[in-house]
């Protein structure tokens, strides 16, 4: 690390020149102080998530018959290697990240294809393969590259005007849609992150001005396969009827749910205290992944559950503020599909714990113990963290966007009448 | 747009959380608790049960840790080679455990009762997912000694049958309660003020009167005897009449109390000596005697005319051929050549020279009040039964049924009953409570009645009991020592209501002693098949044996 350090100090200019490609006038905004709220923010959620973790990890232990450290430990060594992550991401330039987008999809398919073949089954799906002591959830890796390589192919259709082209930009789509239905949802049964990753295209679709009507046809695409999804599989037909009436049966599909609400409920104003939750021991299911906000809401109580929900929503905040200050089309694409990944996760994840959406079996950015997940979310903030440099001073208007940047081929379709691009930065118009 | 939704959903959150943490909170920590908080009875030992042994004092009924073996096959990696290495140790088959871990359960109980050394062979082995349970069993040092005396304690640890389960109470103490927060598998989690604790109280020690070794003694010489004179069962009671001790209580056949499950008949569980009424017949002419004298209507030196039989309510009593037919007789014949005829003279001198109201009542009277028959002597045994005496002033027949009951038939009573009411009648007449369990409370504290027979009297008594000995059941005389006592060959009430000819219960009831007497002693033999009466065939031999084993190994005073 210390020899490669003259090189990475070259970094900036690199990138810099490189990042002109995309955006002539994104040359204007110079390499600033990145956002440290983003820091401080994530080191926060983490920090909960790992004391919480430490707190439960004897209570996991012991029924387990493992060492009493072995979830805190391995939470560790997953901060470790999703800091390394949050560092290279961070400085790795934008460029280099675009050029990124192959490799990362082949190695989706690739690890799609190992888990399959040398995965590890859990309730009748194949979602992880093990990985030197670590299990490799590749569904976490499958968000992120779809973020990178949706933001690339967003840019180039609007660069070349093709976004309402249903040959160039649908096809495109809905085979997309089709992939994460068959090979997530359908092969590796794992409803929660294919519908993350679907929220992700139509956040990332409808932010870079993809005509309604085509959402509504992948909407369709997705309501038919998550119909067929939940009709095919039982556990899930489960879930969502134990969605309509969690508390109906406790003592069977509800019972995650009833437990959950229980601790949630059990936490009062201020919680029982770190060391005095119950629910852990054996209780609910999952207390150290899924489940971890009803344990966070029995051991903190309303003030910690506020906290979190609170942070979340400064986060979110911070990184719509880069959203609305990024001129880079690609860079702000992937902050944006960056947003509707975690969010759309800690909204179902939480839901699920209070008792108003089906449990998914998907993580709490962030908090919850899981290594992949936390080293591709903390990959993608260090993006995050690296586009936060190159903001400009003020809010962008729409309309410096797209006659600067979009300017050459999109002027054609707008005065066509075509629904201009729409981000959530613009949201204030 | 998307982030103005985001806000709303995240605003939507709080407000559910603050109905479900704060409005609701209550609610759900009832809820939390329901599911958490569990309680346990932590078990009290179970009192020990000693017995004489000499001098000293000897367990009869100990605890003894043994273990549960049990895997939760979930946790269990190898089950093929666990199910192969725990057999190995306790000595059953690989397949057995192998199939009982492939059920879908938690808890596969794999072996019951394994011993401490087998226990630490399988902790040694350390497997995940297999586990011991402790539990505690009755141990009998004993062997199957005094079986039916001591009862057991069953699967669920109730105490059934004999002391066990009279002296439930006492020997199974007051289980401890714990209350406390626990782990989804009961574990209870570290300290909380809902946690709640009360220890155990142990279950009470408990002596028993029983002299060890005579109890070995008195099972051995029944056993053996019973053969011998074509009997499948028996019993014989050895009591001390001065405090109504119970030193042995005998039974054939009998059980192994530490494999009680193994018991088909559930029969022999009970202790025939004090669950088991009987008419027993002419031993019943000791206490008759006793009621006419004490009662005054005889006197001790009397002769009276005997026709060798009367006719009462139409029904003819008649004696044996052997006793002599017609001839003048003494209260001493009565006993000596058990004259029914003389039994029933004396329930006619009763009521003044018939039977009658006042016979009934009278004898009656002495039966309950004095002999206490038709009521449980109180014995510290489980199904204890109480006999039954003929009311004297209601039913049809009852002349001919108390003259009856003059020589032992009609009435019912256990072998236990009869030894205590005789030993009353011979210690100077203070009905002692017979009992095994020996409180260290002393003699008087057993008086159920005093003077239930005159001192006097019961001298008299003695004299005549012993008189019969020395004159005419020559065999039982054993020179320098007291002894007396009276045979009973009592008929058994078929089927069909009318009394068997075939079989007669020999029942024998004597004590032996010197100036005043050491023990009394009942004898029982079911069903005998032997060329002479029971009573004298069948039992007074047993009777010979079992007291010249006591004058052999129990210091009893000479009367020289």
């Amino acid at each position: 690390m210390f020899k490669k350090r003259p090189s990475r100090r070259n970094f900036p200019t690199k990138s810099r020149r490189q990042g002109n490609i995309s955006s002539d006038d994104s040359a204007a905004f110079r390499r600033h102080r990145p956002d440290y709220w983003l820091l401080i923010i994530t080191f926060f959620l983490m920090l909960m998530g790992i004391v919480v973790v430490y707190s439960i990890s004897p209570g996991l232990a012991a029924a387990q018959g493992i060492s009493e450290h072995y979830y805190v430990t391995k939470q560790l060594i997953a901060l470790a290697l999703g800091l390394a992550g949050f560092v290279f991401f961070s400085n790795l330039p934008i460029a280099a990240v675009k050029r990124m987008t192959k490799s990362l999809i082949w190695l989706s398919v690739l690890m799609i294809g190992a888990v399959q073949i040398f995965g590890q089954e859990a309730n009748g799906a194949y979602r992880w393969v093990q990985v030197g002591g670590f299990s490799f959830q590749v569904a976490e890796l499958v968000k992120f590259a779809l973020v990178i390589w949706l933001a690339g192919f967003l840019v180039e259709r609007l660069n070349r005007g093709e976004m309402e082209s249903t040959k160039k930009t649908l096809y495109p789509l809905i085979i997309a849609v089709m992939l994460i239905g068959i090979l997530i949802a359908g092969l590796e049964s794992d409803l929660g992150s294919a519908g993350v990753m679907i929220a992700i295209i139509a956040v990332m679709g409808f932010s870079a001005g993809l005509p309604l009507k085509k959402i509504g046809i992948i909407v369709g695409i997705i309501t038919l396969l998550a119909t067929l999804a939940i009709m095919s599989t039982p556990y899930r037909r489960d879930r969502l009827t134990t969605f309509l009436n969690p508390t109906a049966d406790c003592q069977a599909e509800g019972y995650q749910s009833c437990q959950a609400l229980i601790a949630v409920g059990s936490g009062g104003v201020f919680g029982l205290g770190l060391a005095n939750g119950v629910q852990e021991y054996g209780y609910l299911p999952e207390a150290a992944n899924d489940s971890i906000f009803a344990i966070l809401g029995e051991k903190f109580g309303f003030v910690g559950t506020t906290i979190v929900i609170g942070l979340y929503g400064v986060l979110f905040a911070r990184m719509r503020r880069i959203i609305q200050r990024t001129p880079d089309l690609f860079s702000r694409l992937a902050v944006i599909g960056i947003v509707a990944w975690l969010s759309v996760q800690a909204v179902i994840n939480i839901g699920a714990m209070i008792g108003v959406l089906p449990l998914k079996g998907i993580t709490l950015p962030l908090v919850s113990y899981g290594g992949t997940s936390l080293v591709f979310i903390l990959a993608a903030i260090g993006l995050v963290f690296q586009i936060s440099r190159y903001t400009s001073y003020s809010t962008l208007r729409n309309v410096s966007l797209k006659d600067k940047e979009g300017g050459t081929s999109e002027s054609s379709p707008r005065r066509r009448g075509q629904r201009r691009p729409y981000y959530a930065a613009s949201g204030n118009r | 747009m998307f982030y103005g939704l985001l806000i709303l959903i995240f605003a939507v959150f709080i407000v559910r959380l603050f109905y479900v943490q704060v409005i609701k909170h209550e609610d759900y920590k009832q809820a939390a608790l329901s599911g958490q908080l569990k309680q346990y009875s932590i078990p009290a030992e179970r009192g020990i049960i000693e017995a004489y042994s000499g001098n000293s004092v000897v367990p009869i009924v100990l605890n003894e840790e043994v273990y549960t073996l049990f895997a939760d096959p979930v946790y269990v990696a190898d089950k093929k080679a666990v199910a192969e290495q725990l057999s190995k140790i306790t000595g059953d088959k690989a397949k057995d455990y192998l199939a009982k871990m492939s059920k879908d359960t938690r808890y596969a109980v794999l072996a019951k009762k394994l011993d401490n050394k087998k226990k630490t062979a399988i902790e040694k082995l350390k497997f995940k997912g297999v586990g011991l349970r402790t539990e505690s069993i009755r141990a009998y040092p004993q062997g199957d000694l005094a079986a039916q005396l001591l009862g057991f304690v069953n699967d669920g640890g109730q105490g059934t049958y004999g002391i066990e389960q009279f002296m439930d109470s006492q020997l199974a103490g007051t289980p401890g309660e714990l209350k406390a927060i626990t782990d989804i598998r009961g574990v209870p989690l570290v300290a909380s003020k809902d946690n709640v604790l009360k220890d155990p109280v142990n279950g009470q020690k408990i002596r028993l009167t029983i002299e060890i070794g005579m109890q070995k003694k008195v099972e051995e010489l029944l056993k053996e005897h019973l053969p011998t004179v074509n009997s499948k069962s028996g019993s014989a009671i050895v009591l001390d009449p001065n405090n109504g001790a119970i030193k042995a209580i005998a039974n054939y056949p009998s059980y192994n109390p530490s494999r009680y499950f193994d018991v088909k008949d559930a029969a022999l569980f009970t202790n025939p000596a004090v669950s088991s009424p009987l008419e027993v017949g002419s031993i019943m002419k000791t206490l008759t005697v006793a009621t006419g004298l004490n009662s005054g209507a005889i006197k001790v030196n009397q002769t009276f005319y005997d026709p060798a039989q009367f006719t009462v309510d139409g029904y003819t009593i008649h004696d044996v051929a052997e006793d002599g037919g017609a001839q003048t007789r003494s209260i001493s014949d009565i006993l000596k050549f058990s004259l029914n005829s003389g039994a029933t003279w004396i329930m006619m001198q009763l009521g003044g020279g018939q039977i009658n109201e006042k016979a009934r009542k009278l004898d009656y009277d002495y039966l309950t009040n004095h002999y206490f028959f038709g009521q449980k002597t109180g014995v510290e045994q489980g199904y204890e039964a109480p006999g039954v005496v003929p009311d004297p002033s209601e039913g049809f027949g009852l002349n001919i049924k108390y003259a009856n009951m003059a020589f032992g038939q009609g009435l019912t009573v256990t072998p236990l009953q009869m030894a205590a009411a005789f030993a009353a009648t011979i210690n100077g007449g203070t009905y002692y409570q017979p009992h095994l369990v020996d409180d260290g409370k002393g003699a008087a504290s057993k008086i159920k009645k005093q003077n239930i027979i005159s001192p006097k009297i019961s001298a008299q008594l003695r004299s005549l009991h012993e008189n019969s000995v020395n004159t005419h059941y020559t065999s039982l005389i054993h020179p320098g020592y007291k002894i007396g006592g009276k045979t009973g060959t009592a008929q058994i009430a078929g089927s069909n209501g009318k009394y068997r000819t075939d079989v007669f219960n020999g029942t024998f009831i004597g004590y032996i002693g010197g100036d005043k007497p050491a023990y009394v002693i009942m004898i029982r033999i079911n069903e005998p098949h032997v060329s002479y009466f029971a009573g004298a065939a069948a039992a007074a031999p047993l009777f010979k044996k079992i007291s010249d084993m006591l004058i052999d190994n129990f210091s009893i005073p000479r009367a020289d």
